[in-house]
């Protein structure tokens, strides 16, 4: 049982290649699997035929909680197994003719459905209710993925949504009823909770609980709406997750857990009751219905009840009925959805209004769906009617002998038939009869292959019906477990009440069905008392509106409230300690050196400047300085490493800040003046004092001793690195340094989707020609824009600057964003090609030290910046390296280097802008953050397999000749993730605060009439 | 693109090998492991990260190169003394002036580095350039009179020609001493062109 779980995950992986190779055939293919599982079950026969027979396995998963992978396959377990894979294999076969090739998401949509065949059948043959639970919340979202695999449809969503919040609600519900059964009975095996229920109030409560989840995933009434709405999937869906599998799973678990808990207290009032009126809610409104699929469904959701009542009433010729109507079920509503699929197909409609005539132009269709309709009206001799006498037979027993929700269930079933021969006959005289009142439709031809799995359907149908003398002791196998009986499902009983009862329901249904138009006038007429859906949205609009008031009192959108309650939250609860703490510090000197005096005094001069600045880049460039004071403070204080990164992350911080700062007005608060200032003025002193004292009592507050006595030690020996603060990040804590670059690649990832709204593009946009120039490498390229000299050679190079001109307009759609790459083309003054560099420097040309250094335009352009950027550029990447490389043992380390880089980078952007920036790290972003993260990870997983703990380092060293000694270790690798992470977070930040905000501006210096705030503050700074 | 003649390999050569030399150095060591690795680090580093190539003078003076920095050392030191003294000294508020100073030099790398070293020395700063003309324009600290501009002024000229005689190119050399006569202006007035 397990290897074939496995084999289902295996294809479901390898489904979109196949697809991508095949094409819709792959589903042929893929329909291999259920039917290989198909036949496997069917091995079991021998075992589970035998009284009380069942094959398990069983693999230890979590021994402290004494979890188990177990299977175990008995008559109940079987029986499900033989659906699910039998109608798997044949709604793929139907699907290899249903799809076009070119049906978009065709790969991800066999995959989810082969997917969920295979967890289908994990769930029915698991035998620990943990691992059946989790296969049960996979049924759940592989079924929200299918449901909405038109993603484009807004209904098809919805839909997707209802159907996964619905059923993950009653999963919840019903995880608690699980946890609280097993832990009451020591057990977590089905097999030994069903067979030795604990009792007790919690257990009866537990099951109920466990109800609950069943009733969502098998649509009874009050869950019953998502069914009809989940029709927004494809049909082959509707027909497999809807008809046959994953609302069969509720029915399943109720069938599993019948045979312990019927006598639960709460159980049959329950499932009777819920039962009876979810088949008549569900028959009447599918009664109402012209869509053929909604018909359809509101009939599953009335069956759905119907097999709630039968499978969950607790006595053995009920259980045997229940077998024989899922069995009947599964097999007669699966081919009505794929026949009401091939009617869509072929007419392009599901009105069947709209229908005329189809009997007579499809008549293997026509045929398949009679003899599927017939036995969901019971009709002899199909096994729907054999499953129909059984039911009323072991009802009518069970009312003799006293039950008085017996005859509630008799009843309530009896009129839901009477209903369902009705709508029965409504659906197949409105999908096939030739009306006079419609005109016949066209019909789409298509090949015949595609009636192959409805009609295999339909004659399955009169097949297990005839031949149900050899299916019956196999259903007694599990009904047999209530305790024996004589009943036994047959063709023919004699002359019994059920046989009458049977003849009137389909009698009275005909006559409901004649009397259609008068009946559908009543319907009219009585209005809709409750309406579930309706109360599902009003929840969820409830919810949402919540939500956004709860937003809308915590984030009113200012960040002075927002830093003023982080403040004083913070105030508050640290000061509220510190008044109660008892480690005062008892010596406290004043400084260590002088010098600490006088950088603590620019510090706060700053800081005070800085809160009382007009210009936000004074601000900006005030608060720089107390970020440098600390790094005098640090290099002072003998930590060079910190000294170094702190330098590092402050020049970064003030470059981000001004990226940021040139699209917003130059004086702080022009329209809103500040308010309150004194409280203001107040909370923030109050904060600072906080955390002077919280350092001070910090400091004092140490009682054990520190383990930074061992750090030297550790990090030489067991991290194999002289530099303790970089064998600390990358070693000692670097799980910390994982979580951290994580941070970074979501804020980085935040960053690029705040700014670029209209999606982000991979690759930047790159200069046109710069890949020609690339090319040539020793070339010296003229500088186009700034040579004033003029040479008229003989030969006009004007064809070039042309087909260059014209290179850039292919280029980009977008030419007019940059009409300087153009116009460079065209003014360009040019130089004699023989020209020696002395004469061309003599003539006035200049060579281009940049790349993209022409796309600037004149006046921002910055001679100085652009020949130290090309001069320093590389020995900065190569610094950079040596920080990385060296880390380990002296000032350094992946997250300095990759900060020195990424302000190499800046430094290439500030000089040549945005397509300069392309030009130097020409790939996506997104791909530099996602190697950091993969090198961090790779060596963080690498250790495992070598049978140590995750983030060990190993360490290679080795005397090589000629070379000298030798040391790599793994931390260098992780390390080295950290660095690309640093490197991808600065791109990320300059493509999108910087290149993308360029953009924006040229867009909208552009187009005047779209000029938004921030460009009318800059068009005035101009 | 335009590419008129290609870099001599001294030019190529002399920034690779400064890129080795550099790696070695942050190593502190000159061995067989670190002058190799040096050279595989500069070359993934010049070819993932290619920048267009340059072109050196080809010529260098040491002793007047020697003497260029040690003049600069000189003027950094007076200049600071100088403005101290601007900024201490009681009264007058002092007059500044925006100088333009026409350079006869049009090599980027010399007006990188006559800029650089102006800005270097305290009481000037280099505000802008205009590259066409080379034309550098100079925020001057204290310029009372048209006197103290023309100091400024042959202070800029004497910076350029210290560097040019130390590292400029033969052409510019022939330039600065007044033996070689400057380019044409350009017939297109400055300033029109950038209008688009």
């Amino acid at each position: 049982m397990a290897i074939m779980t496995v084999l289902f995950a295996a294809l479901s992986f390898a489904a979109p290649v196949l697809v991508r190779l095949l094409g819709r055939r792959a589903f042929l293919l893929l329909a291999v699997v259920p039917v290989v599982a198909f036949v496997h079950t069917l091995g079991y026969t021998g075992v589970i035929a035998s009284s009380d027979g069942a094959a398990t396995e069983s693999w230890l998963w979590i021994p402290q909680l004494d979890l188990a992978i177990a299977f175990r396959m008995d008559a109940l377990a079987w029986l499900l197994a033989l659906v699910v894979t039998g109608v798997g294999a044949l709604v793929l076969v139907y699907c290899a003719s249903y799809f076009g090739d070119d049906e978009p998401a065709l790969g991800r949509f066999a995959g989810l459905l082969l997917g969920f065949a295979g967890t289908m059948y994990g769930l029915v043959t698991s035998d620990d209710v943990m691992v059946m639970f989790m296969y049960w919340e996979i049924t759940s979202v592989l079924s929200y993925l299918l449901i909405g695999h038109y993603t484009g449809r807004k209904e098809s969503r919805g839909a997707a949504l209802q159907a996964l919040l619905v059923t993950t609600l009653g999963g919840l519900v019903m995880l608690v009823g699980v946890v609280m059964l097993s832990v009451i009975a020591g057990t977590t095996r089905i097999s030994e909770l069903v067979a030795e229920p604990p009792q007790g109030v919690l257990p009866s409560i537990a099951i109920v609980l466990v109800l609950v989840g069943a009733m969502s995933k098998s649509a009874i009434v009050p869950f019953h709406f998502w069914l009809p709405a989940a029709m927004a999937a494809p049909t082959p869906v509707s027909a497999y997750l809807h008809a046959a599998a994953m609302v069969k799973a509720g029915i399943y678990l109720v069938a599993r857990f019948a045979p312990g808990y019927a006598e639960s207290p709460a159980w049959t009032p329950i499932v009777v009751g819920f039962g009876v009126l979810t088949m008549l809610v569900g028959a009447w409104r599918s009664l109402r219905q012209y869509d053929l699929k909604l018909v359809l469904a509101y009939g599953t959701v009335s069956q759905l009840g119907f097999l709630f009542v039968i499978v969950g009433f607790g006595t053995r010729d009920a259980a045997l009925a229940g077998a024989a109507m899922l069995l009947a079920h599964a097999v007669y509503k699966a081919g009505l959805f794929l026949t009401v699929g091939i009617i869509d197909h072929r007419t392009g409609t599901r009105d069947w209004r709209k229908l005329s005539g189809l009997g007579r132009a499809m008549p293997v269709l026509a045929v398949a769906a009679a003899l599927s309709t017939a036995s969901m009206a019971g009709i002899i001799p199909l096994i729907g009617f054999v499953g129909k006498e059984a039911v009323f037979t072991a009802f009518i027993e069970e009312g003799l002998r006293g039950d008085a929700w017996a005859w509630v269930a008799l009843v309530g079933t009896a009129v839901g038939s009477v209903l369902t021969v009705a709508y029965s006959a409504r659906f197949l005289w409105g999908a096939f009869a030739r009306r006079t009142t419609t005109e016949p439709v066209s019909i789409h031809g298509d090949s015949g292959a595609i009636v192959a799995a409805p009609l295999v359907l339909g004659v399955a149908g009169i097949v297990f019906g005839i031949g149900v003398a050899l299916v019956d002791p196999l259903l007694a196998a599990y009904a047999d477990t209530f305790g024996h009986g004589e009943y036994h499902l047959a063709l023919w009983h004699g002359l019994e009440p059920a046989l009458f009862l049977s003849i009137a329901v389909i009698a009275l249904g005909l006559l409901l069905f004649a009397a259609r138009r008068s009946v559908a006038r009543l319907q009219s007429t009585v209005p809709a008392v409750v309406d579930a859906s309706r109360g599902y949205w009003t929840t969820v609009n409830a919810v949402d509106r919540l939500a956004a008031r709860v937003t809308l009192f915590a984030q009113r959108g200012g960040l002075p409230q927002y830093l003023t309650t982080i403040v004083v939250v913070f105030v508050l609860a640290v000061g509220g300690m510190l008044l109660v703490t008892r480690t005062w510090p008892t010596d406290i000197r004043p400084f260590d050196y002088p010098l600490q005096v006088v950088i603590a005094a620019c510090m706060i001069v700053a800081s005070v400047m800085a809160a009382r600045a007009r210009q936000r880049m004074t601000a900006v460039l005030l608060a720089g300085v107390t970020g440098f004071g600390l790094v005098a403070l640090f290099a002072l204080h003998g930590a060079p490493d910190l000294a170094l990164t702190q330098a590092l992350v402050e020049l970064a911080t003030i470059v981000t800040f001004i990226l940021v700062l040139r699209r917003l007005p130059h004086a702080i608060a022009q329209h809103n003046r500040p308010v309150r200032k004194v409280r203001r003025a107040v909370i923030g002193v109050l904060f600072g004092v906080t955390m002077s004292v919280v350092a001070a009592v910090a400091l004092s507050a140490r009682e054990a001793e520190s383990i930074a006595t061992e750090l030297p030690r550790l990090s030489l020996e067991e991290g194999h690195g002289r530099n303790i603060v970089n064998v600390m990040l990358v070693d000692i804590r670097a799980w910390d340094t994982m979580n951290e670059i994580a941070v970074l690649v979501v804020v980085a990832t935040g960053i690029a989707s705040l700014l670029f709204v209209s999606g982000r593009s991979g690759t930047p946009q790159r200069l046109p020609g710069a890949r020609r120039q690339r090319a040539n490498r020793r070339a010296v390229p003229a500088d186009v824009r700034a040579s004033n000299g003029i040479s008229p050679a003989g030969e006009s190079p004007a064809t070039i600057d042309s087909a260059d001109a014209s290179a850039a307009e292919d280029d980009h759609d977008d030419t007019g964003a940059h009409p300087q790459l153009v116009d460079a083309g065209a003014h360009e003054p040019t130089v004699a090609h023989t020209a020696t560099p002395e004469e061309r420097l003599a003539s006035g040309a200049r060579q281009s030290w940049l790349l993209a250094g022409r796309t600037i335009r004149d006046e921002n352009r910055s001679l100085l910046l652009e020949v130290l950027v090309r001069l320093l550029f590389h020995p900065a990447i190569v610094v950079s390296i040596f920080l990385l490389f060296t880390g380990h043992n002296t000032p350094g380390g992946g997250f300095a280097g990759g900060l020195l880089a990424g302000l190499a980078l800046v430094a290439r952007y500030l000089a040549g802008g945005r397509y300069e920036l392309a030009e130097a790290v020409p790939i996506d972003a997104g791909k530099l953050l996602g190697s950091g993260i993969l090198l961090a990870v790779g060596s963080a997983v690498g250790s495992l397999f070598f049978g140590a703990d995750a983030l060990t380092s190993a360490y290679l060293e080795a005397d090589v000749p000629v070379l000298g000694h030798l040391s790599i270790g793994t931390s260098t690798i992780f390390d080295l993730g950290v660095y690309l992470v640093v490197v991808g977070l600065t791109v990320d930040i300059l493509r999108s605060l910087g290149g993308e905000i360029d953009r924006q501006q040229e867009d909208a210096d552009l187009d005047p009439g779209a000029s938004d705030d921030f460009s009318t503050t800059t068009a005035a700074e101009r | 693109m335009h590419q008129r003649e290609h870099a001599s390999l001294g030019s190529r050569a002399m920034l690779f090998l400064g890129l080795v030399l550099l790696w070695a150095m942050l190593w502190g060591q000159f061995t067989v492991l670190s002058v190799l690795t040096g050279v595989a680090i500069s070359t993934v580093v010049t070819l993932v990260f290619y920048l267009p190539a340059i072109q050196f003078s080809r010529r260098l003076d040491p002793a007047r190169t020697v003497y260029f920095f040690v003049r600069l050392a000189f003027d950094i030191v007076v200049a600071s003394f100088q403005v101290a003294w601007i900024v201490l000294r009681p009264g007058t508020v002092p007059h500044n002036s925006i100088v333009a100073v026409q350079l006869r030099t049009r090599s980027d790398l010399i007006t990188m580095w006559v800029a650089e070293s102006l800005s270097l020395v305290p009481g000037s700063i280099v505000v802008d350039l205009d590259r066409g003309e080379s034309i550098l324009y100079l925020h001057v600290l204290d310029t009372d009179d048209g006197r103290d501009v023309e100091r400024a002024r042959s202070r800029v000229l004497g910076t350029e020609e210290r560097i040019v005689r130390g590292f400029g190119s033969a052409h510019d050399v022939a330039l600065v001493r007044g033996t070689a006569r400057p380019p044409e202006a350009d017939p297109t007035p400055p300033g029109t062109e950038g209008e688009r």
